[in-house]
């Protein structure tokens, strides 16, 4: 047992004066995990909401435009520029600095007193993705408008039909029933209110998806990295050394398993430990199951670099086969995207890979706000591949020549 | 100084047999790497195993070490068999294999410390054990630099240091000199020197002929996966005679000459000449005066015209023993 550990800790001595592996699997992975942070979730873990800038030309300068203005200037991540000239705001717009403008033409105001018909002018670009929420902006604000211009017409009429009488102030009603519906623009007598009920809803936090998912990745990496090295030592003759010592054989390949087992449960570590810093990743209530399904993966990941180890022989083919199979595996087992987001097929396929199953693990864990209960198949079927992985390897591994 | 070393080592050498290897035949699929080799090494005895590349000396060494098992015959090391007692054989032998069989980003020390712990060595010995093999290797300033930027020479001689860590009764060195400067060779011979002076017996293989005759008491020629010739180098030497004339026969377009059994016999007849070999468009001719028998062979050469392509008069060594056994140079 004390010899198991003396390779153990040789190998992770060799791991630590080792400058290339250092950057390997720490420098590296925290820098991707930092630009993937960053390209697809922001930092800090919040969302912050989008503000529109929209252009407006008030051509009309009425009292309606004045209206239009001030309920679009009190809408919700619209921020209302006053524009003068209406040719600068296409230009805005057919430039790209501004996803659209608003023209509020001459007779706006007049029109909509009289109880005539008029249009607001909304300019966009050609599949703008904004484009849908301007308008459903600036419909708010003309259905408005319309409804302010039918009470108007309503309260005429129902003046009329109560008096019979022809020698009314209809223009002073209008005028009065048109200013408190307007009023009524700004404090709306009927809202709609939102409550909620249950547990928050569960927001796609890319940044909980991002972190395990190269967390896994890199320690693929280092792990399988670490198996080939195996194979440099049976060329530099260090490993024929090893077995002419008197040391048992379980003791020297189990040394150096361990080293790369525990070397890939700390690089997980750390990179949640930076998740959570940088990017206030919410690891989930359950720190057990967290730390269950990455002793599993690392155990699988383990299993899978002696297996490698055992079959390819050459260390000139290792490396460009644990290359394919470890970016062949991340992609399609979800450490990029998540496998919901993959077709149906790929997610069968998806199954065959031990990232497959640890990255399920930890979106239950980290995203669904899954109990250790809801991560058991999960670290079952990581310890089973792993204990196959492990057993064929050492079936097939040769230890020495002939 | 040399004259006071071979004193020794008689003194220290005994007749108890360290090492015994009965008919060893390592076979890889249908390449008979080793075919039958035989040989005993005696107690405070420098055994030398002396061949061209292929031979099967490391072989033989990785069969004696337990690394290979044998395919046919039986090896006992210290009156235990490689194949029945193993773990037993790795306790009583060092080896110096032929890879510089280091950590490179390590240095010496931490090299040496992960070796001794292996052989579970008491952590204060083991400290003892470093610091003296640092100093007989010569290495103890460099002991704290990283093996990787050692001279090939400087890892050689910390490769021998590894191989002593255990204190073994019996050391097996694989071609220790191979890439290393005169310097660091003539060190690594005075430090089998001076282990063997204390009675460590050593196996040593090498196709260096000039390393075996200097540092062996017997030595094993080999060639093809058995030995061809087994003695002192001395009395290997001596068996040629006075000298060794190799002649190249083939005539001007490059072409072998036929020489027939009346010109071999004829040649043979000469008196200055005990055998002669024709092997491969060579003559080989063992003689007991070289000036003179080459005049006389000379002489019926052109008397038969027939064609010299080349001539070399090889001094008795033991290079010369193996071109005579085989025909072949040792590093050809």
């Amino acid at each position: 047992m004390k010899k198991l550990l003396y390779v153990a800790l040789n190998e992770l001595l060799l791991l630590r004066k080792d400058r290339m592996a250092a950057i390997w699997m720490v420098i590296l992975p925290l820098g991707m995990t930092f630009i993937g942070g960053l390209v697809f979730g922001g930092l800090g873990g919040g969302s912050e909401a989008v503000v529109i800038d929209l252009p407006v030309v008030d051509q009309d300068g009425g009292e309606i435009a004045t209206v239009v203005l001030d309920v679009l200037s009190q809408t919700e991540n619209l921020n209302v520029e006053t524009v003068f000239d209406e040719e600068m705001a296409r230009e805005l717009v057919s430039d790209g600095k501004r996803t659209g403008a608003l023209v509020i033409p001459s007779g706006f105001s007049a029109a909509i007193m009289s109880g005539q018909s008029a249009a607001l002018e909304l300019i966009v670009a050609p599949g703008g993705q904004t484009a849908p929420l301007l308008e459903g902006m600036v419909r708010g604000v003309t259905s408005a408008l319309s409804n302010v211009q039918t009470t108007v017409e309503v309260a005429i009429s129902e003046v009329q039909r109560a008096t019979s009488s022809t020698d009314l102030d209809y223009a002073g009603i209008a005028g009065r029933a048109m200013a408190t519906a307007l009023e009524r623009l700004h404090d709306p007598p009927v809202r709609a209110q939102v409550t909620t009920v249950g547990s928050s809803e569960k927001e796609l936090d890319v940044s909980s998806q991002i972190v395990p998912g190269y967390a896994v990745m890199f320690a693929m990496f280092t792990v399988l990295s670490a198996a080939g090295g195996i194979l440099e030592e049976k060329e530099r003759g260090t490993f024929k050394r090893l077995l002419i010592a008197p040391i048992p054989r379980w003791s020297l390949l189990g040394g150096k398993l361990i080293a790369q087992f525990v070397v890939g449960v700390g690089q997980i570590m750390l990179m949640f430990i930076f998740g959570v810093l940088v990017f206030d990743v919410n690891l989930g209530s359950s720190p057990l199951g967290l730390l269950l399904v990455t002793l599993a993966t690392c155990w699988a990941t383990t299993s899978l670099g002696i297996l490698l180890v055992a079959v390819i022989r050459s260390r000139k083919q290792i490396h460009p086969i644990t290359t394919l199979v470890i970016l062949g595996s991340s992609a399609i087992g979800g450490a990029w995207f998540p496998l919901f987001l993959m077709p149906k097929l790929l997610q069968q396929v998806a199954r065959l890979t031990l990232v497959a199953w640890a990255m399920e693990g930890y979106n239950r864990l980290m995203i669904l706000g899954g109990s250790l209960a809801d991560v058991w198949v999960d670290i079952g079927v990581l310890t089973l591949y792993g204990a196959i992985c492990f057993f064929v390897g050492l079936r097939l591994f040769q230890f020495k020549e002939g | 100084m040399m004259m006071s070393v071979e004193m020794n080592h008689e003194q220290s050498r005994g007749e108890k047999s360290v090492i015994r290897v009965d008919n060893l035949h390592k076979h890889y699929g249908d390449v008979h790497a080793v075919d039958g080799i035989s040989f005993e090494i005696q107690q405070g005895e420098v055994f030398g195993l002396l061949g061209p590349n292929g031979a099967g000396k490391s072989t033989t060494i990785n069969v004696l070490c337990t690394y290979t098992e044998p395919t046919v015959g039986e090896v006992v090391v210290a009156g235990h068999s490689v194949t029945a007692e193993p773990e037993t054989v790795k306790r009583v032998i060092g080896v110096v294999p032929q890879d510089i069989a280091l950590y490179p980003s390590l240095n010496a020390l931490e090299n040496l410390r992960f070796f001794g712990r292996l052989y579970e060595i008491p952590r204060a010995r083991l400290e003892q054990r470093i610091a003296d093999l640092l100093h007989l290797v010569g290495l103890t300033e460099h002991a704290p630099k990283r093996v990787e930027h050692y001279s090939g020479g400087m890892k050689r001689r910390l490769n021998l240091a590894v191989g002593l860590l255990s204190e073994p009764l019996f050391l097996m060195l694989d071609e220790p000199t191979v890439g290393v400067d005169p310097q660091s060779r003539h060190a690594i011979f005075e430090n089998i020197q001076t282990l063997n002076q204390q009675g460590l017996t050593v196996l040593y293989t090498t196709h260096y002929m000039e390393e075996a005759e200097l540092l062996c008491h017997r030595v094993a020629i080999v060639d093809e996966g058995r030995v061809i010739a087994l003695d002192t180098p001395q009395n290997l030497i001596n068996s040629l005679g006075t000298g060794i004339i190799r002649i190249g026969v083939r005539d001007e377009a490059g072409k072998e000459h036929p020489v027939g059994d009346e010109m071999l016999a004829r040649l043979q007849a000469l008196p200055q000449v005990r055998t002669v070999v024709h092997r491969d468009e060579t003559l080989v001719f063992e003689t007991t005066d070289a000036q003179r028998a080459l005049l006389q062979i000379i002489a019926l050469f052109n008397e038969t015209d027939t064609p010299m392509a080349s001539l070399e008069i090889l001094e008795p060594n033991l290079e010369s023993v193996f071109i005579q056994l085989t025909g072949k140079r040792l590093r050809d």
